[in-house]
This record gives C-alpha cells, structure tokens and sequence, in this order.
C-alpha cells in the first residue's frame, strides 16, 4: 500500500466549535457551521442516534473531545485519542441499533479503525511507516475475522455479498469522488483561463490603446483618462452599465458621460434607487442634463454634483456646482432661456424646477416628479 | 483657523498613489509613515500610533478591513479613513462595520482630503456624497426591520444624507437646515453607528446583490 493511498481522498472540511448559537459545548453547532446546514438538524440527528444505545450522546462526547476550540489550534493528543474511540465506540453502537450482528459489527470496526489509523497518521503522531503497518494489520485483521466468524457459524451466507457490497463501496465511493473533484477543478480552472484572456484582450484594447494616446496628446490626457475610466468601471461592474431596455438610472449616468466628454468636466452621480424609463422620465433625464451642461459651461468649476432620488413616491434629481453662481432675477436673456429650457420642460409633464443661485454661491437645481 | 498637527500612516499598494496623496494633503497634516500591505502596515501602525489611518479598502493581502480588526483591539485611539476607488457597495459598507470612520474616493483634492483627516483626528464621521448614497440604498425605506433603533434612519438623518449625497458640506447642510454644524455632524455620527451597529439584513443582502457605486 503507497503512503498516497493511505490519504483521505478528500480534505475534510475544518470543524470547530463555536461560541455562538451554542446549547451545550457548540459541537452541533460547529459542525452545522461547517457543512452549511441547519444546527437544529445536526441535533436532531444526535438526538436520534441517542435511541440507539445512547450512540448519539457518545458521539457528542468524542465530537466534544475532538473538535478544537473556537480559535484554538488543535486539541492535545490524548483528547484526540479519546475522541476518536469515543467516536469508534458511538459508531458501534449505531450499526449494532440498526441491527448488524456483531460478527459484522466487530470486523468493521477492525477494518474502520485501520482506514482511520492509515488516513490519520498525523493526528495521532504516529510515523507514517507505523501507521501503514498498524493500518495493514487492523484491515487484515477485520477481514480475517469477517471471513472466519461467518464461515466457521456457517450461518449467513446472505451477509457475505453484503459485506462484498459494503468493501467495494468503501474502494469505489472515494475513488469516484476524487474523480468528480478533478473534473470540478478542472472546469474552475478552464474559467479562470478564460476570465484572464478576457482581462488581458480589455487591457490591450482600451487601457493600452489610452495610454498611448496620451502619450501623443498630452493635452487631452484628462479627458481621455476619465473616458477609458468610465469605460473601465462599465466593465468592472457590468450592472451598472445603461442597459438597452432602460432605466432611469441608466440614462442619467448616460447623460453625465455626455457632458463629460463634451465639456471636459467630471459629472460624479450618485443614486439611490431606481425606475423603468418613460416618456416623462426621458424629459426629466433632458432637463437634467441641460442642467449639467449649463453648469459644466458657465460655472467654471471642473466638478458637477449629481444625485438621482428614486427612493419614494416621486423622482427627484439635484444638479449641483460650486461655480460662480448668478442672480436668478437678472440673468442675460440667453441665460434665461436655459432656464426656461429646464423649466419648461418640467412643467410640461407636470413636474417642478427650482434653481437656486447667487453669485459666488454656486448653483443649485433641483428637478422633482411626483 | 489653525488647527493642530495631525500625525497620518497612509496603507495603500500604489506608491504612485501614495506620493500623489502626500503632496496633496495641506501643512496641517503630517504622514509620519507608509505601508503597501495589511503585513507591513499593522505593525507599522502599532508602534507609530498615529491620529489617522488613510486606509485603502484593497490591500494585496487582505484588505482595508482585516487592517482595522488586527489594529483597532491595540490601539483604540487610531482612526481609520476608508481611501477607496472601489465601485463595489459590499467593500465600502464592509471597512466602515469594521471600524472606519468614512469613506472618500479616490478622486478627492488635497484640500478636502485634509479637511477629512482632520475631521476623522477629531473624532467625526466623514461622508462622501458617495457613501451616502450607499447609506440611503442600504436603509430604504418600507423594509422590514428588527431593531428600529438602529434599523431605521430618522427623517432628519435621511435628509442630511441627502444633501450629502447632493454635493452639500457640513457647514451649508447646516444653513440650510437651520441646525448648528455640531448638531449636522452629530446627525452623521449616528448614521455612522447605526450603519456599523444594525443587525439589519437588508445591509449585507443588499450589498451582495448589488453592485452598484
């Protein structure tokens, strides 16, 4: 027998008990923790297995026993030793409750303990050379007594295709799983292949391509930066990408970019919530983005603030700069036409505009839809 | 004004980034020491003991987070500023339940940044319009809630995070409201506690699910 297959075929999932949620020592709870079900469950089970000579509340001692400690390493070595015949004996207990004879009981246990002893070398601090022999001679051993009890009572030959059964379970069972764990791994790795070849395609295409460009135009380097950040965070985080059907939210990132690149001035939006786009959000996004543009134009500030609320009953969308401001009541005609532009477009789908300015106080719009 | 000197440990794994940072941030702010992983930067932090800890949320080894855990049990007096260019909602929520006590994107100039390191030294909470957006989403309203004490915003505390979330400082979300810049700060601190004390599992359902700035 090589040391490999000695090996567990599997890495058994870390257990240890847990503080939290505990009843008596955390060890159902541990052990719920670590494969992810329910603890109520892993307490029943023991509860149950209770009735079979009071399997389960051995068991729970010998889990006690094993488990470390909620952040401890590992427990000493006679608390390991004494858990694992504790955990033995608890399995005894239940085959015999459900029913098995003890001239199948005994050898299994022989048998058991020698996997246990073989796949288990470090835990009890046994060399590995001892525990291949002392695995050998359990395995052996069990099987020796399996053949000889059966053969010398002469009773049961329905038990031995039984046991043959039970023995190619035990050699098939962690063969396959092995199997399916490479295939698994193999696949992960196949993805993760892939996923590299896609990062490696979006840095040559767009970051490179940026970086170069910059390169020869320096002049334009901030506006090409944000754009290939822009692109890059579209990317990154695909929800919040427009999306074809669209979205309020959507379109009012869509129209930030815009005046982005127009105006060479960064539009940060942030946003809380969000609604299926219609004809009179469309008009909102519209006014919205002449806000910004205004902003972006007359400000002179190179910082637009955009808060999109779509939280409650209505929308709401706030534009707001630290610009130079202006008086609302004695703007240039041109000026006033923009507002009206904002204005009127609200009132039009029955919505409000409020635009609040001074001069050197920056300006403030706020667009509501209810 | 003149304020005192702050002593800051900047964590961040772009040196670019950290030499951009520190010629940015005013004369009132020293950095006394830099780190580029959570291995160099928690015993760093120990021994330099410093007002404010300028956090990046992504470390090569772990993350603004496990920094805040190794060195907040230690030294109870180090502050934690969350210095992010992360889009991703769970990360942000997740360095501020750690500990942190705001969250400023990357894009910040030198002077807010300062302004941010001071307020953090003197035990306020910081908010980017960004974060308050976060909040806002995380605690919407309708949800069902556990605790309301620390499940719910307060109406004024929702609208403080609004104008946060408009571009609004401290000082003019305090003329605007009609409130004292100590009461609007106030209102951000309990913000910050219930956001790092609420049970409520719409906050980490919600930042799973989205992943939105």
């Amino acid at each position: 027998m090589s040391v490999r297959s000695l090996r567990l075929p599997v890495a058994l999932p870390h257990v240890e008990r847990v503080e939290r949620d505990r009843v008596v020592a955390g060890v159902a709870a541990g052990i719920a923790e670590s494969l992810a079900v329910d603890a109520t469950l892993v307490r029943l089970t023991f509860a149950f297995l209770a009735f079979a000579s009071g399997a389960g509340i051995v068991a729970y001692l010998g889990a006690w026993a094993l488990l470390p400690a909620p952040g401890c390493p590992t427990p000493r070595r006679g608390r390991r030793i004494s858990g694992t015949v504790l955990l033995v004996w608890a399995a005894i207990l239940t085959l015999r409750g459900v029913g098995l004879s003890d001239s199948v009981v005994w050898p299994l246990a022989l048998v058991a303990a020698g996997f246990v002893i073989g796949s288990g070398a470090a835990t009890f601090g046994l060399g590995v050379r001892r525990a291949r022999v002392a695995a050998t001679v359990l395995l052996v051993a069990g099987v020796a007594l399996f053949v000889g009890g059966n053969v010398s009572g002469g009773s049961s030959t329905l038990l031995a295709p039984g046991a043959v059964a039970i023995a190619l379970l035990l050699v098939v069972l962690p063969w396959a799983w092995r199997l399916a764990r490479e295939r698994d791994e193999e696949r992960a790795a196949r993805v993760r292949e892939q996923e590299r070849a896609e990062l490696a395609a979006r840095v040559h295409d767009s970051v490179l391509q940026t970086l170069t460009l910059i390169q020869k135009e320096p002049g334009d380097a901030r506006k090409l930066a944000r754009r290939q950040e822009r692109e890059l965070r579209a990317w990154l985080y695909p929800d919040r990408e427009p999306t074809a059907g669209g979205t309020l939210a959507g379109a009012v990132e869509a129209a930030a970019a815009e005046i982005e690149e127009l105006h060479s001035v960064r539009v940060d939006v942030v946003r809380t919530g969000d609604a299926p786009l219609d004809e009179r959000l469309q008009t909102l996004v519209l006014a919205a983005r002449e806000a910004m543009a205004n902003a972006a134009r007359h400000a002179g500030v190179d910082e637009v603030s955009v808060f999109l609320d779509a939280d409650g009953d209505g929308v709401s969308l706030y534009v707001r700069d630290r610009g130079v401001g202006f008086d609302p009541d004695a703007v240039a005609a041109d000026r006033r036409g923009v507002a009206e532009s904002i204005r009127g477009r609200m009132e039009r789908v029955g919505g409000t505009a409020k635009i609040v300015s001074a001069p050197g106080e920056g300006t403030d719009v706020e667009l509501e839809l209810s | 004004m003149s304020r005192p000197m702050r002593r800051v440990v900047l964590v961040d794994d772009h040196d670019l980034f950290r030499a951009g940072v520190r010629a940015g941030l005013g004369a009132t702010v020293e950095v006394v020491g830099e780190a580029g992983s959570v291995l160099e930067a928690v015993p760093l932090i120990k021994e330099l003991d410093p007002d404010v800890v300028l956090l990046d949320v992504h470390l090569p080894d772990g993350g603004g987070q496990a920094v805040i855990m190794q060195v907040a049990p230690e030294r109870p007096g180090v502050k934690f500023l969350a210095l992010s260019v992360s889009d991703a909602a769970e990360d942000v929520i997740g360095v501020i339940r750690a500990g942190a006590r705001g969250y400023v994107t990357k894009a910040i100039s030198g002077d807010e940044l300062t302004e941010a390191v001071h307020r953090t030294a003197d035990g306020d909470a910081v908010f980017s319009p960004r974060l308050a957006g976060f909040v806002l989403d995380a605690f919407r309203s309708g949800d069902p809630v556990a605790d309301p004490e620390l499940d719910q915003l307060t109406a004024r505390e929702r609208e403080v995070l609004q104008l946060i979330a408009r571009g609004y400082r401290y000082k003019e979300i305090a003329a605007r409201l009609h409130l004292s810049a100590r009461t609007v700060e106030s209102h951000v601190s309990a913000v910050l506690r219930k956001l790092q004390l609420s049970s409520r599992h719409e906050l980490t359902r919600w930042a799973a699910e989205r992943r939105l700035i």
